[in-house]
């Protein structure tokens, strides 16, 4: 689990869900959604690669395509459940007692803890792609919780910006994890030091290219890395727009 | 002879959790029911993931849980 890896995008896992068949109680959306998972960790049918990093459990890059696409309400414990919207609309519907609507850029924080369920849907006809981290929570059976904040592309251009964990502005989590995010528009260098040195960090290429410390990521590539205290991000001319999960071990 | 101590383990599809000194009267698991006592096509109640798909955890309960808790 804490070994550092490099990981291209074309390695992950990948699973092709219909909304018809077996899978149409668990799947919404009818009668022509696919719901496609990139999986860089071991998840559901996928159990070939890493089983996780650090307290990070599952990374799946998700593709909802079709009216009503998504999981329909099912349940959960403990887990910490975060989610990214890059790309369309999700509507999500937890027993907290929410029912959102979240955009691109937008993002969310869903403790399940002693129990809740979630629904995650695409309503319109239109691809929408998240990304999910579950991560351990760090007490069992906590209150069931939910946040969610917006991550502003363009008002937060070329800087590092934490949308989950303990930071100013961010939203907190009962984990010792913390995620950040570089969207940049020109060359950029910059120095992530991780917080303490028995840490690891996971580097996400949403978009772009970027280097990190010596390592090319291309789009949806990623790395994992232990044992470092500093991360060197380099980022070129085009567009790069990087996930940044830093973790206790 | 020592007596392992009692573990607790968490689906990995959705957090159930499974903790040995609790057992799941409402699954048929009696309190004390080790992990390695519960049969291998034993899945999660409530989603389905295969027994071997859950991790063990030491990750300590929140405050005043669990709820449920062994009879004296």
């Amino acid at each position: 689990m804490n070994t550092s890896f490099v990981l291209r995008a074309k390695e992950r896992g990948y699973n092709k869900f219909l909304s018809t068949g077996e899978s149409s109680s668990y799947i919404g959306g009818h009668p022509d959604a696919t719901l496609e998972r990139h999986s860089s960790f071991n998840f559901g049918p996928y159990q070939a690669g890493h089983r996780g990093f650090g307290r990070v459990r599952v990374f799946g890059d998700e593709l909802f395509s079709g009216t009503g696409c998504g999981y329909n309400i099912h349940p959960h414990h403990n887990f910490i459940i975060c989610a990214f919207v890059l790309q369309g609309q999700l509507t999500h519907v937890n027993t907290v007692g929410n029912i959102d609507q979240l955009n691109a850029g937008d993002y969310y924080a869903f403790s399940a803890g002693s129990g809740g369920k979630r629904c995650e849907l695409s309503l319109k006809n239109e691809d929408a792609n998240i990304i999910y981290v579950w991560m351990m929570p760090n007490q069992l059976l906590l209150p069931p919780s939910y946040s969610r904040s917006r991550f502003d592309a363009v008002a937060e251009r070329n800087r590092l910006v934490t949308l989950v964990g303990n930071a100013d502005g961010a939203v907190r989590v009962a984990q010792d994890v913390k995620i950040s995010r570089l969207s940049s528009n020109i060359p950029m260098t910059l120095d992530y030091a991780l917080s303490a040195k028995e840490h690891g960090v996971y580097v996400f290429a949403i978009e772009g290219e970027a280097f990190v410390n010596d390592t090319q990521l291309g789009r949806r590539d990623s790395t994992g890395i232990w044992a470092a205290e500093r991360v060197s991000l380099r980022t070129g001319d085009q567009n790069a727009d990087l996930l940044i999960i830093e973790t206790a071990p | 002879m020592s007596v392992e101590p009692f573990k607790r383990w968490m689906c990995l599809g959705c957090g159930f959790l499974y903790d040995e000194a609790l057992g799941s009267a409402e699954h048929g698991l009696a309190a004390g029911t080790r992990w390695a006592d519960i049969p291998a096509d034993w899945v999660c109640p409530d989603c389905g993931t295969p027994k071997r798909l859950f991790e063990m955890v030491e990750i300590p309960y929140a405050p005043g849980q669990p709820v449920r808790r062994l009879s004296a």
